[in-house]
């Protein structure tokens, strides 16, 4: 406990020119935080949550901040530009933490909103009232205290009742800078009821400084509402990435995340769901190509807090060189929450012998009719699978390739917006052949 | 077209093979039976090039090569397959995407370009017929779900289409069904010409008359002990390996 001595104080010499950069919405919360991680600190690995990642030295480095929002030098519509086959989307930029106003050209569909924290809260300041850091409040995570106290703005993603986005969305996050820096990034996300909307997160890296960035997501499905929400991780070495979402399914609403890891340092995921209501549905899953050097930690919890919810969560890690994944899944089962269907399966798949995977599964369970499986299972390549395959003239690297894809590809498969699914499994076997990182920017590009 | 001298084999320190001899030539097709644990398997998985087991001596030509010099991937484009006594099952691997790795891997090793995607699906459409593959199992993980019969079928059609001059057919008849075995000798009969060869393992007669061998060898104890034509199968079947055991002693 000490990394977070620096953003206090940082905090405490800055606090005017921090929130005059910012909105109320946002500035309110501050000084709780302040004296919560003044208490608490951030996380180190004696904190059960952390164990597999010391936040606590991730955060030690003296990084810089964008506290007066000084936008990029050159507009990332332009350095950026994607143009995805079979994948249109509606696409916005955000550069560090700076919100980029979207080109003139982007025509959104009636009924959606994306647009940047401190303009809705100015437009719209009872739906920012009703819903930031309503579930973010509840969470005892120094990480997310921490944005809490740093974050200056982040996007609004708002679908209005019953209304249906055929074209996904796609949040472009790049971090980029002359120096080693932290971005703090806030992000909300609602689907009224009966809405149905699909958002795809890119995370990427430009330039050879150091990056630390903290995400929290707030997430609200309503009643009968579906909501997909997509992260994509292309960050370059020396990125550390803490990714917090919290996540409430109201009445028959569908939730389903899915994580993406191509490259990253270190990527810790925390994500609280909460199936609030009867009927409620999530599915959580996880592919990640982890290379040497790199570290990702998924710490999931479930809560099912109402009867006839289900939850299905399906993590897969393939782990080449000396990497490090770690898995900490757990479902929760309220008292009350009859006839809960969930299940949880972690693979891991250890491709060199210095890789190292941990595996928590967990079941806690207070009421008496409900079926909760759970499954976890670590494993080196098959080598007889491999022998077979090169016996058919295959050779031994392409086989191996081959193989790891298969074993992350049933995670992808489940990805039900067919082009999307194409797009995700193309990347992933860019990242297996060592292609990926020819566009400097979102590599959905090419 | 294979020459075996002396060849010496070990799995995890301990001596299979210990002094096979064997020539085959063009054309013909070998049976090797022999009883449990006699190095059968083994010599199939030396000749293909699996890594667990270790040559200790001995030489192997191949259509004048050394073969023991070559990584199993290149003794497959030389034209050596093997159809597995336990075919394995590839989760997430389509047989289409497995058999156009396959494929190209060839092609590229001839110096050939990849194969063009409807000359692909029309040569997979043959030889499926020819061994009577649904078409459904080529959307299919590699083996995945597939009965023991199916399996063994899929090995044939994997060397229908991958056409090596030397095929090793490891108990392809055993776990098959009468019907399932007849489509899977008629299969590779069909595929039979005067320039491919073959080294047949199994325990049947029933195989033995479908694919009216040149050659049968006795294998015990790591070495062919007796050679002969089909009628030394006939004789082993009815009279079993231990009068041939007994000749050895004397």
């Amino acid at each position: 406990m000490a990394g977070e001595k620096q953003y206090l104080q940082l905090y405490e010499e800055h606090r005017s020119l921090l929130e005059q950069h910012s909105c109320a919405p946002m500035n309110r919360h501050r000084a709780a935080a302040a004296g919560w991680l003044r208490e608490k600190g951030l996380p180190t690995q004696r904190n059960e949550q952390y164990k597999y990642t010391d936040a606590d030295a991730a955060f030690a480095p003296d990084y810089g901040l964008n506290l007066r929002r000084v936008l990029p030098e050159k507009s990332p519509y332009e350095a950026f530009r994607c143009h995805v086959p079979n994948l249109s989307t509606l696409v916005f930029y955000m550069v560090n933490d700076v919100v980029c106003a979207p080109l003139p050209t982007q025509r959104m569909p009636g009924g959606v909103r994306v647009l940047s924290l401190c303009d809705m809260a100015k437009k719209k300041p009872a739906f920012i009232d009703e819903y930031l850091h309503r579930l973010a409040a509840k969470a005892d995570d120094g990480v997310t205290v921490l944005n809490t106290l740093l974050a200056q703005d982040g996007w609004v993603i708002h679908i209005t009742k019953g209304v249906h986005l055929e074209t996904p969305i796609q949040i472009v996050s790049i971090q980029e800078g002359h120096t080693d820096l932290m971005s703090n990034r806030r992000v909300l996300v609602v689907a009224e009821e009966g809405s149905d909307a699909t958002v795809l997160f890119c995370h990427h890296t430009a330039g050879a400084c150091r990056y630390l960035s903290t995400e929290v997501m707030e997430a609200y499905v309503h009643p009968q509402a579906r909501l997909r929400l997509y992260g994509v991780e292309e960050t370059g070495a020396g990125s550390h990435h803490f990714c917090q979402t919290y996540a409430e399914v109201m009445q028959g609403g569908r939730l389903e995340t899915g994580n993406i890891h191509l490259h990253g340092e270190l990527v810790r995921h925390t994500s609280h769901i909460r199936l609030a209501e009867p009927g409620a549905e999530a599915e959580m899953l996880a592919a990640v190509v982890a290379g040497d050097g790199e570290h990702v930690d998924h710490n999931v919890l479930v809560e099912h807090a109402a009867e006839q919810c289900t939850s299905d969560m399906l993590h897969k890690y393939v782990l080449t060189g000396k990497s490090i994944s770690a898995f900490a899944g757990k479902v929760l089962v309220c008292p009350g929450a009859q006839h809960t269907l969930s299940q949880q399966t972690n693979a891991n798949l250890c491709a060199s012998s210095e890789a190292r995977a941990y595996s928590q599964p967990m079941l806690e369970i207070y009421a008496d009719d409900v079926k909760c499986n759970h499954g976890s299972t670590t494993g080196k390549l098959d080598e007889s699978a491999l022998f077979y395959m090169r016996q058919r003239g295959i050779a031994e690297a392409e086989a191996r390739l081959l193989l790891q894809h298969a074993f992350v590809n049933d995670v992808l498969q489940r990805i039900e917006l067919a082009p999307l699914r194409e797009r995700l499994a193309h990347l992933v076997e860019l990242r297996f052949r060592g292609e990926l990182g020819k566009c400097r920017g979102c590599t959905l590009c090419r | 077209m294979l020459e075996i001298r002396n060849l010496h084999a070990s799995v995890e320190g301990k001596e299979i093979l210990r002094g096979v001899n064997l020539s085959i030539g063009d054309g013909e097709v070998h049976v090797l039976m022999g009883p449990n644990g006699s190095g059968k398997s083994t010599l199939s998985h030396v000749l293909v090039g699996n890594p667990k087991y270790t040559v200790t001596e001995g030489t192997v030509q191949f259509n004048g090569k050394d073969l023991l010099a070559l990584s199993p991937e290149d003794r497959s484009h030389e034209g050596i397959f093997m159809s597995f006594q336990a075919p394995v099952e590839i989760p997430g691997v389509s047989m289409t995407n497995f058999m156009r790795a396959a494929v190209n891997a060839k092609r590229k090793y001839f110096q050939q370009e990849p194969v063009g995607a409807s000359d692909f699906l029309k040569l997979l459409r043959e030889k499926r017929q020819l061994v009577g593959l649904d078409a459904h199992f080529m959307s299919r993980g590699v083996n995945e779900g597939f009965s023991g019969g199916e399996r063994k079928r899929n090995e044939i059609f994997q060397m229908a289409v991958l056409e090596p001059c030397f095929s090793i057919l490891d108990e392809t008849d055993s776990g098959l069904d009468v019907d399932a075995l007849r489509i899977v000798a008629e299969g590779f009969n069909k595929l039979r010409t005067e320039r491919t060869s073959a080294m047949v393992i199994t325990h049947y007669q029933r195989m033995l008359d479908y694919l009216k061998p040149d050659f049968v060898h006795v294998l015990v104890n790591g070495r062919i002990v007796k050679s002969g034509d089909a009628s030394l199968g006939y004789a082993i079947e009815e009279r079993g390996f231990d009068w041939i055991k007994e000749e050895i002693k004397d």
